[in-house]
């Protein structure tokens, strides 16, 4: 096993370049895990990262993303339309570069085997590991509903946990929950024709950890600094409360029907009003797991931490963060929530709202003053300069000195906006 | 005989045409088989696509136009994934657990298939959980064959397109309708339907009676036909979505909403010269009123094309396109998504301009009302009506409220079958 959970973690886990001098990290999930924050970290620290040989191919923050959505064929609110050969892109920059790249983006882990031989073709002759990062399965569980939530689903906590506890895995949802989060599975598509010391698995520390175990974790398997690139990021997945993600939930299946396109969508509701608003109620019961359902839970991660004690990955961190703690708190329903806590969550979310749209009124008042000064302003000029010019165009007529100056200043306009 | 060896036989015998089931492939004496290196094995869903497509190509024409079209196509459908989100690959199921069983005499060689009980009873066991090919839902032998339907749409061997007469810009009236060159709009399925049928009647130029046809369906209809419309233009909208997205919506999609139309066309020729023609007695009867109110006159006859306008496709089509759509959006940018789109509707079989489809159960109370408040609108407008705007109000009865998804498979199947008979360049997609 790896390090303990707040113990001190070793240097780089990975030797000296290939000879071939090409060398890929490809971070395939979990979703939940502080991938976002190791995106953040990479994406601001691109520059200097370059520098030290690390390449994080990236023109924008989301190109991975789009790179990810490109190899599955996945759509994703037509935002798949700027995906178009996004994967091929992303392989070529990593193909090219003499030195170590890294590729992230959690919704790689439910590629399917045809999907990975693609990817890790496409690396051409580079030494590829893969790099997951796993969260015990009983904080996974409601982080990923609540994931659902905040993605216009509508659907309940009761049904959801039936959905994914269905041996059958049918349907799209409980199919899409195992391919991100078994994480044995996930690890033997990416990593089944890999040596096992080319699969690293970072734990995700228990709550209580030091605030930056997590990314020195991440750092250590990807041979960077931690401490030359202390992270700065604020970007993360704020978790909801249960009345906070109920609510989310009751809008969604009020603003689904043709309310709010997508790009409203994400705006308004999932950015506004979860992440900037909602998350930040941190008094309100958390989202776990009823008794039936954590104690399968427990037995399922029980399985998994065998099957992956055998398979002699390269674990930083420690197994035994995959084991769900052994004191359950009280469940708190979001089917069903306490009334005054979903109305407060309401109230607020409103006010959020009316301040919002005060701002934009505010906004447009001044827009509408602005387009009115350049109209008056447009006018002015206008009227000044037509009424020179038409004086000038009248004498011209009469004078032919003038016609003449007239005509040679016209031509002269015309040479000096063809050479311009 | 392993789990592997067994898998790889049953693909061979696929590959080569056959479509014996799984179940009876275990049963059979297949001994001496070696697994290449480096194979990896499908899931069950790709297994049993190549398996239906046998199956229909055995009951079909049965020639292929090119040597190992077939086999080339069974390696395209064994090589990819299926697009999008569904179902994780599965694995066959096969013999007692961990016994490698499955002999003939040894009874059900799917008898050790995982029980369904509870998950912890699959101790050690990850992944999809295994399925007979047999019973994987349709829904997932749908995806897998979409991704191979858009690859064969996709292929760099595919003969030139051919449409360039599609492309061209249709006259000024035909570019209101979608058509040319009569004054017609409203339901677009039918405005094409009757336009061809006017071209085939002679009918080819608007008569000195200049006027406006509005050729009115049902509105469940009419929203069908738009959305049939919009999934020729690319949108991989599901029925289901696109009525819930127009029925929270005060406005409606263009050619469904007919007093809007009316108003517009009025506003340029004078309401006298809109007719609402209510087409529910079928194209032939819509195609006489509309030649006698636009006082067409008879001319050289036409061939009937379906390359202008929207093509009446019947549901499972649409449903095709629509899927396809979803694919070619994240594959391709938008000229050859549009070709390839352009290429699979010319390949799709065609329907009745009347699609056999009606707004979800769930939808059907708001629909009456909207619709029952568009006749009004049409009846007190002032406009020529020919038929009873009353008949604008859907009956719902006896309509299916989805496509079928039997009869989406069946489409994928036979398309790629067609689309793969075809002579291919080098370069061609194929997959090993």
């Amino acid at each position: 096993m790896g390090d303990p959970v707040d113990g001190p973690v070793d240097g780089p886990v990975i030797g000296p370049l290939p000879p071939g001098g090409r060398r890929v990290l490809v971070h395939v999930g979990a979703p939940k895990t502080g991938t976002s924050f190791v995106q953040d970290v990479l994406w601001l620290n691109r520059h200097s990262l370059a520098e030290q040989g690390f390449l994080y191919p990236a023109e924008r923050f989301d190109e991975h993303f789009l790179a990810a959505l490109d190899l599955l064929e996945l759509p994703w609110g037509g935002l798949e339309r700027q995906a178009v050969g996004a994967w091929d892109r992303l392989a070529e920059r990593v193909r090219a570069w003499q030195g170590t790249a890294v590729v992230s983006h959690e919704i790689l882990a439910t590629a399917t085997r045809q999907q990975v031989r693609r990817a890790l073709e496409s690396f051409g002759d580079a030494e590829v590991h893969v790099v997951l990062s796993a969260r015990d399965l009983v904080r996974q569980i409601p982080a990923e509903w609540q994931e659902n939530v905040k993605h216009r689903r509508t659907v309940g906590y009761g049904e959801f946990l039936d959905r994914i506890t269905d041996p059958h895995r049918t349907g799209e949802l409980a199919s899409w929950f195992w391919g991100v989060q078994e994480v044995p599975d996930v690890l033997d598509r990416w990593g089944g024709t890999l040596p096992p010391e080319r699969v690293h698995l970072v734990t995700v520390p228990k709550p209580g950890a030091p605030r930056d175990l997590l990314w020195q974790r991440f750092a250590s398997v990807l041979g960077l600094d931690a401490s030359a690139l202390a992270p700065e990021t604020n970007r993360s997945n704020a978790s909801l409360g249960v009345p906070e993600t109920a609510l989310i939930r009751r809008i969604n299946e009020r603003v689904n029907n043709g309310v709010l396109r997508n790009e409203d969508y994400r705006e308004l509701v999932r950015e506004l009003l979860a992440h900037r608003t909602l998350s930040l109620r941190t008094g309100s019961p958390r989202l776990g797991l009823p008794p039936d359902v954590r104690t399968w839970a427990v037995d399922l991660s029980e399985e998994w931490i065998e099957v992956l004690t055998e398979r002699g990955y390269d674990v930083r961190g420690d197994l035994d963060e995959l084991r769900p703690d052994r004191i359950a708190p009280a469940f708190s329903d979001p089917d069903d929530p306490d009334r005054d806590d979903l109305a407060d969550a309401a109230v607020e979310a409103v006010v959020t709202l009316l301040d919002e749209v005060a701002r934009l009124q505010g906004t447009e008042r001044r827009l509408a003053e602005d387009l009115e000064a350049a109209y008056v302003e447009l006018e002015r000029s206008r009227s000044l300069r037509f009424r020179a010019k038409r004086r000038l165009v009248l004498e011209a007529d009469r004078r032919r000195a003038l016609a003449l100056a007239l005509a040679a200043y016209r031509r002269l306009r015309r040479s000096s906006s063809r050479s311009a | 005989m392993t789990y592997l060896q067994d898998v790889w036989s049953w693909q061979q015998h696929l590959r080569s045409g056959g479509s014996t089931s799984w179940r009876e492939w275990l049963l059979t004496d297949r001994t001496g088989v070696a697994v290449p290196a480096g194979w990896s094995e499908p899931g069950a869903a790709q297994l049993e696509v190549v398996r239906r497509l046998a199956l229909r190509r055995l009951g079909g024409p049965g020639s292929e136009d090119r040597p190992g079209a077939f086999a080339d196509l069974a390696d395209l459908v064994t090589s990819r994934s299926g697009p999008g989100r569904g179902l994780g690959q599965q694995p066959l199921a096969w013999g007692p657990e961990g016994t490698g069983s499955g002999h003939p005499g040894e009874g059900d060689p799917l008898s050790g298939r995982f029980p369904a009980s509870t998950a912890t009873s699959r101790r050690h066991r990850v992944g999809a959980p295994p399925v007979d090919p047999a019973e994987v839902p349709l829904e997932e032998l749908v995806r897998v064959g979409v991704g191979a339907l858009t690859e064969l749409l996709l292929d760099p061997g595919a003969p030139p397109d051919g449409d360039r007469h599609s492309r061209r810009r249709a006259p000024a009236f035909g570019r209101m309708t979608g058509t040319a060159p009569f004054l017609l709009d409203g339901a677009p399925v039918t405005v094409s339907a009757v336009r061809q049928a006017l071209a085939a009647a002679g009918h080819s130029k608007p008569g000195a009676a200049s006027g406006v046809v509005l050729l009115a369906e049902p509105f469940d209809q009419a929203l069908a036909q738009a959305w049939s419309a919009r999934v020729q233009h690319g949108s991989p909208a599901r029925w289901a979505g696109f009525v819930a997205r127009w029925s929270g919506r005060l406005e409606l999609p263009r050619s469904a909403d007919l007093p809007t139309l009316a108003r517009t066309w009025a506003d340029r020729v004078g309401a006298a010269q809109v007719h609402v023609v209510v087409a529910t007695g079928g194209v032939q009867e819509a195609s006489r009123v509309a030649a006698e109110v636009l006082g067409l006159r008879t001319g050289r006859r036409a061939t009937p094309s379906r390359q202008h306008g929207t093509a009446a496709l019947p549901p499972a089509g649409v449903d095709v396109a629509r899927r396809v759509n979803a694919v070619l959006g994240v594959r391709v940018a938008p000229p050859e998504r549009e070709a390839a789109l352009r290429r699979l509707v010319r390949t799709l079989p065609a329907g009745p301009a009347r699609m056999a489809l009606t707004v979800p159960g769930r939808f059907q109370a708001r629909v009456l009302e909207r619709a029952e408040r568009l006749a009004t609108a049409v009846r007190e407008g002032g406009y020529p009506v020919h038929g009873s705007p009353g008949a604008l109000v859907p009956g719902f009865s006896g309509l299916p409220t989805r496509p079928d998804l039997q009869d989406t498979l069946e489409v994928v199947l036979a398309t790629c079958l067609g689309l793969a008979r075809r002579p291919r360049s080098e370069g061609a997609v194929s997959g090993g």
